[in-house]
């Protein structure tokens, strides 16, 4: 039996290194959005100018990422519903073995097939170009927004997919079984006694892909060329271009506000299911 | 406190570099606040030439990122050993404006005098940066350029200044494309350059003094540039225009020269594109190189910047190989190059189109106030 003495030995360096590169620096960070390094004092200058100057940056962030989360839930439980339910021993193969792929793929370079792949006169375009279904002239760049929230989907949906998928095939089959010999369609299989079963796995796997797409700077950068963009870019150009911490540390507060929220739904979830975060 | 964070990383990543490269005799280390080809200039060209001329030496690269970004990492590494007896880092390569704070906060020191070298560059750039006095602790290692690139099979009659170039993009809607400010430093000197033509006092924002207020009389020239942005293509960088342009997507925008030439000499571009410099002109800059206060190895050091600053490397380096335009003056450059390359670099824009038309950035402060100025009432 290992002592209480020992085991506080055990995970020190874990709690110090946590301490050290996250806690400390957060602290701090969060503190200093409210430092005004001009007039040498404390206070809301550093938000009131991420308010007038980043407040649509701000509303683009949430609106992108809610969006993209809701379609990655969407297209996640399409993938594990049909790998739980699916019948066609091919397409079972196939997509089990597609679906992954994306999971391998950094950020960056992700962002980088799709500059490629979403221009204008791009790969998708000229592929759709060439088999007729569009004129050239109407080829439009999907470098805006919609670019964004298609590399983020693709991108995450594999995670979430893997998570939800594996819930799912550890399912009592038997409730299927039940459901399907009284009749019940697929979908309706799917929809009332799947999803239901698999729903705490499901909003932990889109919790987290929030949180991951929420920091992700390579991918707005690379791919939005517009205005608005998200607070990422902003908090990178603030320090780049004015050496303006302040600023850029009081979009940081915003941004862990944003996703205090979801952790707090997280952390509750955690709670009712006694104790432990799942 | 990001910043702490970040700069104890940067100094751990310098250390490393430099930690491993110990077991030379003698290391001359270099930090490079530029993109990848600055570095590689001095891994592949500068450093082995330098390392065969002084036996015994072996030069130590690190870059640390283009952009004031880079420099400014440099900058707070050299500032984290100020109480040192000697520092670690003998060459630096730093942008403008941080190599202005690097003299101001008295982290260089003044060399030019005792190298021969020092007196081939005379441009003001040499003496001044973005408004303060760096004459003596700089060498221009080279020059770049911002210039609007276009396709002429598109285009057969390019405006030729900022007011033909608004007329052009209402008639060719979308045809225009630049990268904004927060993608790149093309968008950048693009915007830098429409103040130019059209905030007024030009030459007070280049040469100062500073005015706090002088933002105030912008409004007009920024809801024009407002209006232009309405009938532009944003690209995604600077790299990002020209891959619109090689894909037909756009057929003009703002680039700099030494990466499009690169680009076309790596036949990574259309070999047709032109470029050409409009009235009133476009920023450029150099970046320097410059000695550290208490460089551990500041004799090496003069030798190498002598060595980098030298008509032959200047010519074969500069010029040849990475298609930036000197450092130190043209004249003593051209002679030490070949006809064919030499009339390459300034094929579209000429020597007396660059020395008209070619700009520096503001002042730094005035600096600051336009990208802010933009971010508030032409991007909001």
């Amino acid at each position: 039996m290992i002592t209480r003495k020992a085991s506080l030995f055990l995970i020190a360096p874990a709690i110090i290194l946590l301490g050290c590169l996250f806690l400390y620096p957060l602290g701090y960070s969060l503190l200093w959005a409210f430092r005004d390094e001009e007039f040498g004092g404390w206070g809301l200058q550093n938000f009131a100018k991420a308010f007038a100057l980043y407040s649509n940056d701000v509303l683009f962030t949430l609106i992108i990422v809610t969006l993209s989360t809701a379609i990655i839930g969407v297209l996640s439980v399409a993938i594990g519903g049909y790998l739980t339910l699916g019948e066609n021993r091919v397409a079972l193969v196939v997509l089990r073995w597609l679906y992954r792929w994306p999971l391998f793929i950094p950020f960056v370079v992700a962002a980088q097939l799709m500059r490629t792949f979403l221009a204008k006169n791009g790969m998708m375009n000229n592929i759709i170009v060439s088999t007729g279904l569009m004129e050239p002239l109407q080829a439009a760049s999907y470098l805006d927004w919609r670019g964004i929230v298609i590399t983020f989907v693709w991108k995450q949906t594999p995670f979430v997919a893997l998570l939800v998928a594996g819930a799912m095939a550890s399912l009592d089959r038997s409730t299927i079984e039940a459901a399907r010999n009284l009749g019940a369609s697929r979908l309706r299989i799917l929809f009332e006694i799947v999803v239901p079963q698999v729903a705490t796995t499901l909003m932990v796997g889109l919790i987290l892909s929030y949180v991951v797409m929420m920091s992700v700077l390579s991918v707005p950068l690379m791919i939005n060329a517009q205005t608005p963009t998200m607070i990422t870019v902003d908090m990178a150009w603030r320090i780049n271009a004015y050496s303006d911490y302040g600023v850029a540390n009081a979009l940081g507060f915003i941004s862990y506000a944003m996703t205090a929220v979801i952790a707090w739904v997280y952390l509750r979830q955690g709670v009712r299911e006694g104790g432990k975060p799942a | 406190m990001t910043s702490k964070i970040a700069n104890l990383f940067t100094s751990a990543a310098l250390a490393l570099a430099i930690g491993s490269m110990a077991q030379a005799e003698n290391v001359l280390n270099v930090a490079s606040g530029g993109s990848q080809n600055m570095v590689d200039y001095v891994t592949d060209y500068l450093g082995p030439l330098f390392e065969e001329q002084n036996p015994g030496w072996e030069v130590n690269v690190v870059g640390t990122g283009p952009g004031n970004a880079g420099s400014q990492a440099i900058l707070e590494k050299i500032k984290a050993q100020a109480g040192n007896e000697t520092w670690d880092t003998d060459v630096v390569v730093m942008t403008q404006l941080k190599s202005g704070e690097m003299v101001t906060e008295g982290l260089l020191q003044k060399y030019v005098g005792d190298i021969e070298t020092g007196k081939l560059a005379t441009r003001d750039t040499s003496k001044s940066a973005l408004g303060t006095d760096v004459e003596g602790y700089v060498m221009p290692m080279f020059h770049s350029q911002t210039a609007i690139a276009y396709n002429p099979d598109l285009v057969s009659n390019p405006p030729a200044s900022f007011d033909e170039l608004k007329t052009w993009t209402a008639e060719n809607k979308g045809a225009f494309g630049y990268n904004g400010i927060k993608n790149g430093m093309s968008g950048v000197a693009f915007t830098a350059a429409w103040m130019y033509a059209y905030a007024g006092n030009t030459d007070q924002l280049m040469n100062g003094p500073y005015d706090p207020e002088l933002k105030n009389s912008w409004d007009q020239a920024l809801n024009d540039l407002k209006a232009f942005n309405e009938n532009v293509t944003f690209t995604p960088g600077n790299a990002g225009t020209l891959d619109m342009m090689n894909r037909g997507e756009i057929v003009m925008g703002p680039v700099w020269v030494d990466m499009f030439y690169t680009w076309q000499a790596d036949g990574r571009l259309n070999p047709n594109l032109k470029l050409l410099l409009p009235e009133p002109g476009m920023p450029g800059q150099p970046y320097y190189y410059a000695v550290p206060a208490k460089a551990e190895n500041a004799e090496a050091a003069r030798k190498f910047i002598a060595l980098a600053t030298s008509p032959e490397v200047q010519a074969e380096g500069i010029v040849k190989r990475f298609n930036w335009y000197p450092g130190i003056d043209a004249q003593h450059v051209e002679s030490a190059l070949d006809q064919e390359t030499w009339n390459k670099l300034f094929t579209d824009v000429t020597p007396e189109d660059l020395a008209a038309k070619g700009k520096p950035f503001p002042l730094g402060p005035f600096f600051d106030d336009i990208r802010e100025a933009y971010e508030q009432k032409v991007s909001n």
